[in-house]
């Protein structure tokens, strides 16, 4: 059993579990954490997970978990583990079945003072134009051939579709397409699931927010992203819906056997896996890249959605006014990565489920308005506090795999929460607050803000150990749910 | 003597817990997809409208209950129904063979993604059978 003592404090924010802790493991586990979030996150299950991750094969340095840890299964949710390559495996557990939840960040023109009278029908306005696609399908089937084609191109097919423009794919975490996608490993299954889910937004945790950008902690930086105080800002958080849920379902089925095969231990059948380089490990690859394609086209399509909603609203009492893309990241995703393990540059794969990657200042992968300052990072919080924008550390490579956290994380399970109060009242008590909510009162109810950590000491966290550095903070004037 | 529920949920941070009891492996199937079900929705069963064949298999019975709920899953979701009705035709501990009926789905309540091999147990006891299943939401 996990107690607070069997912890190394190794740096202010830094806890580490040695290797020697228990015999299966094969690297140091490692949580960034304040002492409080530490001791919550002693509370259910996930040191244990991330325990079990520190003992999948070719687990290079560290396992790691974010500030906003919390049970998942398989890892936990805020975890991070980058593996070997060469002898190292590739896990679907590791990923999760949200394969490229993420979430992304339009910035207008407008104050947000400009369209707070007009919240309401703002809000209400994009929950009946945006489908859920809970229960029913969206309004775009895809054919055969075009669902083989967006899997492989991503948010491109989309922009080439008329959804948005090609400044949107730079300002996309790898340019919104994943080159390692073949359609032939995505399953017809999951492909018929996915056929009339292109621009819908599902449920749980997945939202369109209209923010306001309350403060501003880095001047320079915010101005690089295009951000400015009291601005109109919209986030969009989804993922690839019932096509990437299957995909994650039929090779956590079909690698149950190749554990087998490949005589892998596992602690927990949820993190089943497959050797990197094994037929089994590649197919996976390929078809997780897939619905990473999927997801970007979906969070594009959203996207446009959204923006064709306000423009209509707006421009008759505005005119013109800009809304354009920040960025937009992956938070459950496993990536092929150059970092330097034992003072050697290595590839390896970095699993991130609930964690976001941080890139500082110069690389090449960022477009080349951001190079100067680095990435944005993206934290969305719970419906009544706010969310995050930070920007990526340099530092981070070496700490972290270039990872930070992603949310707020959970605390109180669905059950819990909704024992202790209803959808309806969540929403009155947040429209006091001024913050316009519509979603179905279930999924309110679950996604209430007491069922999360506090935002602010987990991104407090993530700057104070160098991992992203805040520069703004935006808090919710109308969020819609699916 | 008071029997205790099919079905009941637990507690998991992010995601849904689920306790199954049957007094057999087949009833034990039966209450799991009753338990799914009764998340996703509150919609009462009507006179059923529709049947449909289900063959899962596993390599062993824990995978083919998460085979089963997640093929119930994707029916529901690429047909729009929701089940009610569970008949099992043959279980052994690689194959179930079933046929389920139900209905269009009216707006759903809750989105399953999928049931996990997370925490997954099946047991069985003096009682008959328990299964504990987790199902990301």
């Amino acid at each position: 059993m996990v107690t607070m003592s069997t912890f190394r404090r190794v740096d202010e924010c830094v806890w580490e579990i040695p290797r020697e802790h228990q015999a299966d493991m094969r690297v140091p586990a490692r949580i960034f954490a304040s002492e409080p979030l530490l001791e919550a996150a002693l509370g259910d299950k996930s040191v244990e997970q991330l325990i079990n991750t520190a003992c999948l094969p070719g687990v290079v340095r560290y396992a790691l978990a974010m500030p906003d840890i919390h049970q998942g299964y398989g890892p936990p949710i805020g975890g991070v583990v980058a593996m070997s390559l060469k002898d190292g495996v590739l896990s679907p557990g590791a990923v999760g079945y949200d394969i490229n939840c993420g979430v992304r960040l339009v910035r207008s023109s407008l104050a947000a003072d400009q369209v707070r009278p007009l919240m309401a029908d703002l809000v209400d306005a994009i929950y009946s134009r945006v489908p859920s696609g809970v229960g029913r399908g969206g309004d775009i089937s895809l054919s055969r051939k075009e669902m083989d084609d967006l899997l492989e191109r991503g948010s491109a097919w989309a922009v080439a579709r008329g959804y948005g423009t090609q400044e949107d794919l730079q300002h996309t975490e790898e340019n919104g397409q994943m080159e390692a996608a073949r359609p032939s490993a995505v399953s017809r299954k999951a492909k018929e699931r996915g056929t009339d889910q292109l621009g819908t937004l599902g449920a749980g945790n997945h939202f369109i927010e209209l923010g306001e950008v309350k403060e501003v902690y880095d001047a320079d930086v915010a101005g690089a992203f295009g951000l400015f105080p009291g601005q109109l800002v919209v986030w969009v958080h989804s993922g690839s819906r019932g096509l990437g849920h299957q995909v994650c379902d039929d090779y956590v089925q079909s690698l149950q056997s190749a554990v087998q095969k490949y005589s892998i231990k596992l602690p927990d059948r949820e993190l089943v896996c497959a050797p990197f380089y094994s037929d089994e490990g590649q197919q996976y690859l390929a078809a997780m890249a897939g619905a990473a394609n999927f997801a970007w086209a979906n969070r594009q399509v959203l996207m446009v959605r959204v923006q064709r909603v306000l423009r209509e609203l707006l421009a008759p009492r505005f005119g013109r006014f800009d809304l354009a893309l920040v960025y937009d990241i992956a938070h459950n995703i496993a990536k092929v990565e150059e970092h330097v393990v034992d003072g050697k540059p290595m590839r390896v794969v970095v699993h991130r489920k609930g964690a976001t990657r941080s890139l500082g200042p110069g690389r090449p992968e960022l477009p080349e308005a951001y190079r100067a300052a680095g990435q944005p990072v993206l934290v969305p919080g719970d419906m009544g506090t706010g969310s995050y924008v930070l920007v990526g550390t340099s530092a981070a490579a070496d700490k972290s795999f270039s990872s930070t956290c992603h949310g707020a994380g959970r605390v109180m399970s669905r059950h819990a929460v909704k024992r202790q109060v209803r959808g309806e009242d969540v929403q009155r008590s947040l429209e006091l607050k001024g913050i316009f909510v519509r979603g179905p009162w279930k999924g309110l109810a679950e996604e209430a803000p007491d069922a999360y950590k506090d935002i602010d000491s987990v991104v407090d966290v993530v700057d104070r150990a160098g991992l992203a550095r805040r520069v703004a903070r935006v808090v919710p004037m109308g969020v819609i749910k699916g | 003597m008071v029997r205790p529920p099919a079905f009941e949920e637990l507690d998991h941070t992010a995601d849904l817990a689920l306790l199954i009891r049957g007094a057999t492996l087949p009833e034990l199937f039966v209450n799991a997809a009753r338990a799914m079900f009764a998340q996703m929705t509150d919609q009462e069963p009507g006179q059923p409208a529709v049947k449909r064949r289900v063959r899962v298999t596993g390599i062993d019975v824990e995978s083919l209950l998460v085979a089963w709920l997640n093929e119930l899953l994707f029916l529901s979701e690429t047909k729009r129904e929701v089940y009610s009705g569970f008949q099992i035709h043959s279980l052994s501990a690689r194959e179930l063979r079933a046929t389920v009926k139900g209905g269009p789905s009216a707006e759903l309540d809750l989105l399953i993604k999928s049931a996990t091999f997370h925490n997954l147990t099946v047991e069985a006891g003096p009682e008959g059978f328990q299964a504990t299943v987790v199902l990301d939401v």
